[in-house]
Parts: C-alpha cells; structure tokens; sequence
C-alpha cells in the first residue's frame, strides 16, 4: 500500500527534507542486509537526529498502520533490517552520539547509532574497552548489536551483547518512550532489558543503551595448532575445556576453508593441515603464560602437527589474519555460499563434523568451516554457483539438513546472528507450540499491533497468532467443581 | 467458582499420591508465609505433575505461592491470597548432565549442596554463592535472583541460566532459552524468569553455565581506616590488572563479629587461577594495599560463611539490598550510617558491598516497624538521584505492609510489566500480590 501525501508530508515536518530517502535509487540502498538474498525496500526512510523524532515516527506510523523497521548499518546476516512488506525504514546512523562515559563505574551510555569500534576507541587510552566484537565491529552499530544480540569470537570468555548492556532507552510498538535498567544494577521488576536485547526490532526501537566497560586485559597469548585430522583438534578443544581454562577465543578452520586461505593473501598455514586451531587467551601475565603452556602440551598432545606462539602483537596479527579472511577466501571456491550459524554442545564437534561431511557428500555440495570451537558455535559455508538454480536448491537441501542435525543433538539455530526473516521458519524445529506462543504473547506487550519489524524472528505460525491456545494437561475429572 | 474444599484435594490427591498433598495444621503452619496459612500444601514429585497441578488449581481459581526452602519467604510484600502452597523441593533430580559440555540441566528444587557435590568430582561448579548456603534450591535462587561476593566475577544468575522449562498459570509447560552456552533463537526467556519470584510461571527445569574449579583459590582482607579508604582501594584493584574472584566491602560491626580485628573497614579479596597467577596477584594485591598505608592479611575460606552469618538478620531484624555505584561506596555507607542514626538511633547495623558493582547487603538490628521503614525512605530519597534502589529482602511482615519492600517501579516500564502479567496471568492464580507493584 503506498504512503499518502499527507503521510509523507507528516514525516517531512518531523524529520525535515534532509532526513527522508523517498528517490527509488535513495531506498534501494536499505532494501536488503548483507543477508542479500532477501530483498524489500522500504516506502520511505526517516533518518531522525532526536529520541523525540523516534517517537513521533512511531506514532504517527502506528496512527496509520505503517509498519516500521528499525536499521543500524545494515550489516546483519539474517534479512533482519530490509522491509518485506514496505512502510518506513527508521535509520538510526545519524544518532551516534557517546552521552556519557563513567569510567568510575565502568559504564557509557551511547546513542544506538554509534559505531561499535568507536566506543572502544573513545576509552582504549585510559584501558577500557566494549567486549562485544562482531566481526561487522567496524561498521556496525550499537544498536544494531543490541537487536541481534551480537557475539564475536571473544565472546566465549566474555560473553555476548546482553552480559554487557546495562540498561536501554525503548520506543516501544505504542510510541511510549521507556527506560529499562540503566547504571545503577538490581532494579526491581521484571528483567525487560534482558528480553529486549535480541529482541530484533519486534519490540520498538532502541535509542540509547548504557552498556559495561571493561578493564582491557594484561596480556595476550595467541597459539595457532594445525592437525592432521579434524577430530584431533575437536578433540584438543575438548581437552583445553576440561582442563579449566576458559580462552577468550577457541576457533577452528576446516580443511577446505586452509585450502582457500592459503591460496589467498597466504596466513601461511601448513599445506598438510586439515584443520587450524587458534586459541587466544588473555588476563594476568601470570595466568596468561601458564595457561599458554598448558593449551600448547595439550595440542602437541593430541598430535598437533605444528604448534606456533605469537610472539608479539605483529605475530599476533599475523596468527589470525588468515581467520579474518575466511569470508573473502571462500570467494576463490565459489561464487556464492549459504552462511548457518548453528549451535551443538561442545561434545558434540566431532560428530557434527563427521555429520556434516555426510550431508556435503548426499547433497553434492561442498562445505567450508570457519567457526567458534570453544562454545560449539558453527559456521558453516555450503558453496554453491548462484547460476545453476538446481545447485542452490542442493545447497538449501543441506542447510536444512545441518539445522535439523544441530537441533537432534541439543543444538540452537543461531548462536549469534539472530534470526530474522531468514531463520524464523526454522524457530519450529526448536520450539514448541506453547514456547513460540508465549513468546508472541512478550512481543505483544511491547507491540500489540505488531507493526514493529513485522515478519521478522517470530515465525508465520498459529501459535504466533491471535486467539491460539496451547494444548493443557488434562485433570482428573472428579466432582471437585 | 464455587469450590467446594474436600474434592479439590482429592483432585490434588489424584495428582500428587496422597503423601504430595497435606492438609494438616502442622504442614500447613510450616509452609506458612507472612503467617498465612494454605489450605493444602502440594508436593508434587514430577515435571509433570506440578503441570497437572498449575491446571488443578487454575481451573479451581486457586491462588498458589511457590516455595523452595523457604529461605526467602520474607522477599516481597505479604500474600493477596494463598489457597496452595506448593512445595518444589519434590524436583531435585540431575536431568542431564554432561562434564564436557560445562553446563548442567537440573529440576528446580534441587539444592545448592546436592548440585555441587555431583559436580565436585569433575572439579566444575556453579559460579553462585547467594546468603543461605547449601540448603536453598536452585529454584528459589532463579526466583529471588539471589547472589552473593562471586557475583563480582561471575555475574548473577540472569548470566548463568542458559534454558528453562516452566509452568504457565493454567499448567502448560513452557521451555525459553537453549542448553547450549551460546543462542540467540527468540526472545531471552530466561532472563524474564529471573528475579520474577514465579509471578509469570513456576520454574521445573534449570539449564546452566558451569565454571570450572580454579587450580588455586586464596583470600585475603585490608583493613582499612574508613569507608573513604575502602573506596579508594577498591578503585585502585578496579582499574588494575588484578581479576579478583570476590571484591567485597565490609563495615566494622560485620568484622569485629567474624573476628578480624577493629578495623573501621575492610575490603575482602579472593584470587582464583592457576598457582602462579594467584601468587602474582597477590603480590599486587600487596602493593596497591601498601600505597594507600595499608596490609593485606591472609584469611581462610571460612572468613566468606563467617561474614555471611554476620550479615543474616534474626527474628525482628531486617535485610535491606542497597543498588548504589562503585563511585559511591563511601557516600552510601555514610547515608547509611546517618538514616539509621536519625531514624533509628542505637540500632546496630551491618553492613557488606559487592564493591565493584556498588550493590549494598544491609542487616538492621531489631526496630519498631515504623522506625525501619523510616530508614528505608530516607536511603530511597537518598538513593533517587542516581535510580538506584533499596528493597526490603527480609523483615517482619508488618514491617511490608506499612511500606512497599520494593520501592517505586519507573510507570512506563512498570506499565509493560503489568500487560505481561495480564497476558499470562489474568486470575492471578501466581504469587497474588507478592512482586513489585502488587502484581
């Protein structure tokens, strides 16, 4: 349904002309993530510079039935901050503003449009940093991390966004502007801030977040193990868990994905390997270099082919510059790849692995992985040639298959990319009728007409709809009424 | 809807097996709360049951208070109504439990002592050392969102519950979060059944984060000559590369009750890692203490269960939990001081602050009920300018009624909260009457 005139011109004097895309080319900018495979430009695209402008969009949307998205920078992977069903696109890049930084008290709070790198770089001289570090985290927002719940590779000691955000400003689905936590812990009530982070714009939208800082660590050690065999380093992942140590990165490298890094920029992994492992620990001096020992004898070990320990933070760079470049390096392979972002419990690697080559073989697809070894986080690329329509139906075919695989062994469907319109038919597998319901019954508290990035994390299912009723346990009949 | 008593409990008797559902003075007296009595107390002894349970009483427009040990009954304002008491200590099995996946899934009435004596043997645990030791369920800790000094290092349980399965008001099972240590599938369930004193679903099942034991533990305590000096150490630890286990400030009555001298403050440090760390950090440890004047004195593990009985009230006497700032231990040790000398002079108080977070365990010497309340309002008066709040964790009951033991809720979030309970639980058949604002 197309914007009115009136509508338009309602939003023009809350915004301003300079605050609006309305030019076809101006709105294919926002019609899609880097999820590219789903597409939807919204009707427009209000840029406000003020929470009171937030507000008054979202009333006036909610006046007229407009559905909204909320967009960060847009580097989600899951279709989360494009418009399927068009209405207007609320941008937040042009809040970005840092309102308070309280060392003190270890805690800032920012705009949601401020880039994720720039608060860390606002306090890295004094020795503080924002632990969250998606690999987006040059260019993605605050915000945006808030929605998604974003992880990153260190968040296996750290945790992701939420262990970190203190409290949220909120403009919910009914133009109510909302405070939810905040600096001081403890607020009596119930926890809405930690439902709302990864709430994925379906709630409203969030213009400030206050969020901890912590202490920058003492010491890095990076050690880089390469193995002939991926269930040896599986089985070195297992082994540094069990003997106490919680890295701040755990990360491993497939065969394939060895192969096209090397033939690339050259990290200069070992030919033979068929799997990389990269550890990370950090902390005290002293807990680093024991700690450092101890990962390395367990490679060595498990039969580790090589064993290699940064030096300094030029070595260091060095160790993970092949892992940064995972993504691109998987271009060389093939034009196009479907991205999952499943999760198994840790013991559960090496029969994942051995299940996935399985799926590869039956599907005749290949599959690259880069992934979160320590917190069981998978990231496997199925490669596929976006030209041959047959091959991508393969590559779905697997990808399904993967998911399911996950879910049997007591897996999740993303460990931190979120769910968006690209995983919502799949929350199913996972939940069951009166889960999914009761949550469509939290979204409704904070949007009960829905308009808030609608399509999105909750799935088109009866249990997400009005009026259904989860199955109750039956009791005993008797004349007790 | 009319009920008519008997049958209801034989309805329960149906359910629960005739030992899960009591009827008599005494069962009903000990599951008491602020001296109201249930007319049954139910145990059910299964995931299953407590479901057919919720549904029982619903239907029979029952109102149900959930209890664990019991340890934490004086948290919230009195009961509107209570019809069941409901007993969840019958859930204590270990569901699933797998050493190499460093998490854990348990029934909710387990206890504290039985689930750390299953992980011992593979050197893992719960990173939770809430007031009440051993005995408390795990059930009642997610509830209350209870805590204690570890909470400096490890968080709350808000970090460590990964999954739950819980039991709506009409008894359909419900189950939000994941057993694995990293998902963002859906909302975060989990995180609204913490602290939600079973106001929106009795919990049945625990998914965990688990820590592993560190190699090396030691503890140590800084005298220190005021609250002032406290501070000052503390922000200088903060700021170091020191990673304390427990950072935990402690007023002169609570030291001078475990024996640790007469000193006016302390601050208590543990250090958890391997050997060498732990060495090394004290050492650091050392100098920061030494740069303000101070020594740091070595003190056993049993200094944390020591100054923990010194903060537990007794009968009459109250726990207030102070939320304040890390930049703000002085002043609020001081507006603590000063509220209870204006309003209720002579009252002994003790005092601890998880110090890096600035959050506040007060216990209250025994009052009259209208000087205590006095002294809440006017720390929450103090407290207002920075929103931080003082809730009465434990006291008399009359001491809840004539003051709300929450305090003030923010309307608009407080306006989100009463839709989500509407939504969930429109009979209030859960906890009537006991969370914040009435709901």
């Amino acid at each position: 349904m197309p914007l009115s005139r009136t509508f338009l011109a309602d939003l023009e004097r809350l915004v301003g002309a300079g605050g609006l895309v309305r030019s076809h080319e101006g709105r294919l900018v926002y019609e899609s993530d880097m999820h590219t495979f789903y597409r939807g430009a919204p009707d427009v695209v209000a840029l406000p510079i003020r929470t009171d402008q937030v507000v008054a969009i979202v009333r006036l949307c909610r006046a007229e039935h407009v559905p909204i998205v909320p967009r960060g920078s847009g580097t989600g992977l899951i279709g989360g901050a494009m418009a399927p069903h068009g209405g207007v696109m609320i941008g937040m890049n042009r809040m970005d503003q840092i309102l308070e930084l309280d060392l003190p008290n270890r805690c800032a709070t920012v705009q949601s449009g401020l880039i994720n790198l720039s608060l860390t770089r606002a306090v890295a001289n004094r020795g503080y940093f924002f632990a969250p570090d998606p690999s987006s985290q040059m260019v993605s927002s605050i915000g945006g991390n808030v929605a998604t719940n974003a992880g990153g590779p260190h968040c296996l000691k750290y945790g992701i966004t939420t262990n970190h955000v203190l409290g949220l400003e909120l403009v919910t689905g009914t133009g109510e502007l909302v405070r939810l936590g905040g600096k001081v812990a403890d607020r009596p009530g119930y926890d809405l801030t930690g439902v709302a982070v990864g709430s994925e714009g379906t709630f409203g939208i969030v213009t400030a977040v206050t969020v901890r800082l912590l202490h920058a660590p003492e010491a890095v050690r990076t050690i880089l193990a390469s193995f002939a065999a991926i269930e040896d380093a599986s089985e070195a992942v297992s082994a540094i868990i069990a003997a106490g140590m919680i890295p701040a990165a755990l990360e491993m490298l497939d065969e394939m994905m060895i192969r096209a890094i090397n033939e690339g920029s050259g990290a200069g992994y070992p030919k033979d390997a068929a799997a990389v492992l990269l550890i990370e620990l950090d902390g005290p001096v002293g807990e680093v270099m024991a700690q450092g020992q101890r990962a390395a004898q367990i490679c060595w070990e498990r039969g580790a082919l090589e064993v290699r320990v940064a030096r300094d933070d030029v070595e260091r760079a060095l160790l993970w510059k092949g892992r940064k470049e995972a993504a691109g390096a998987v271009g060389r392979l093939a034009p196009t790849y479907l991205l999952q972002d499943a999760v198994v419990p840790r013991s559960k690697l090496p029969a994942i692995m051995r299940e996935m080559i399985a799926i590869g073989a039956r599907h005749r697809v290949r599959i690259a992985n880069v992934f979160h070894a320590g917190d069981g986080n998978l990231h496997p690329l199925i490669l596929y040639d976006d030209r041959d329509p047959e091959e991508l139906e393969r590559a779905k075919a697997a990808n399904e298959e993967l998911l399911h695989a996950c879910i049997t062994m007591g897996g999740t469907v993303t460990g931190e990319h979120g769910v968006g319109l690209d995983k919502a038919k799949n929350l199913p597998l996972q939940y069951a009728d009166a889960d999914l319901n009761f949550m469509y019954r939290l979204r409704r508290a904070f949007d009960p007409d829905a308009m808030m990035n609608p399509g999105k994390l909750l799935p088109s299912h009866p249990a997400c709809g009005e009026g259904f009723r989860p199955a109750r346990p039956r009791v005993p009949e008797g004349a007790w009424i | 809807m009319s009920v008519a008593g008997r049958s209801v409990a034989e309805a329960f008797v149906a359910i629960a097996g005739r030992d899960g559902v009591r009827s008599d003075q005494g069962a009903r007296a000990g599951a008491a709360v602020d001296g109201q009595l249930a007319g049954l107390v139910v145990r059910p002894g299964s995931l299953e049951q407590l479901s057919q349970v919720m549904a029982l009483a619903h239907e029979a427009g029952l109102a149900v208070v959930p209890r664990g040990s019991g340890s934490a009954l004086e948290l919230g304002r009195p009961p509107a109504r209570m019809d069941v008491a409901l007993d969840l200590r019958g859930l204590d099995r270990v569901v699933e439990y797998n050493p190499a996946d460093v998490t854990i899934t348990v029934e909710a009435g387990i206890t504290v002592g039985a689930l750390a004596a299953r992980l011992a043997p593979h050197r893992q645990f719960l990173a939770l050392d809430p007031p009440g030791g051993a005995t408390r369920t795990l059930g009642g800790i997610t509830a209350t969102n209870a805590s204690g000094p570890l909470r400096a290092r490890y968080g709350t349980m808000r970090d460590l519950l990964l999954g739950v399965r819980f039991v709506q008001a009409d008894g359909v099972v419900t189950w939000g979060g994941s057993k694995v240590v990293k998902s963002v599938s859906g909302y975060d369930v989990p995180k609204l059944m913490v602290g939600a004193l079973g106001t929106l679903g009795v919990l049945g099942e625990l998914t965990l984060r688990l820590h592993p034991l560190p190699d090396a533990e030691r503890s140590w305590l800084v005298p220190l000559p005021s609250a002032e000096a406290a501070q000052t150490f503390v922000e200088r630890v903060v700021d170091s590369s020191v990673q304390p286990n427990r950072l935990e400030y402690f007023s002169d009555r609570v030291l001078d009750a475990v024996a640790a001298g007469s000193a006016a403050a302390g601050v208590a440090v543990s250090i958890g890692s391997v050997e060498e760390a732990v060495v090394e950090g004290r050492a650091r440890l050392a100098a920061i203490a030494r740069a303000g004047g101070a020594d740091i004195v070595p003190v056993p593990d049993s200094f944390w269960s020591d100054t923990e009985r010194a903060l537990t009230p007794s009968g009459g006497e109250a726990l207030l939990q102070i939320a304040s700032l890390t930049s703000r231990l002085a002043t609020t040790q001081r507006a603590i001081v000063e509220a209870v000398g204006a309003a209720a002079s002579g009252t002994p108080v003790w005092t601890s602050a998880c110090a890096p977070l600035g959050t506040f365990r007060v216990r209250l010497g025994a009052a009259d009920v209208a000087r205590t309340a006095a002294v809440t309002n006017r720390l929450r008066a103090e407290l207002a300018e920075i929103d931080g709040s003082v809730v009465i964790a434990r006291g008399p009951s009359a001491l809840r009624v004539v003051i709300d033991p929450w305090g003030p809720v923010e309307a608009g979030a407080f306006a989100l909260m009463r839709a989500l309970k509407d939504d969930l639980d429109p009979g209030r058949v859960l906890n009537p009457g006991r969370f914040v604002g009435g709901l």
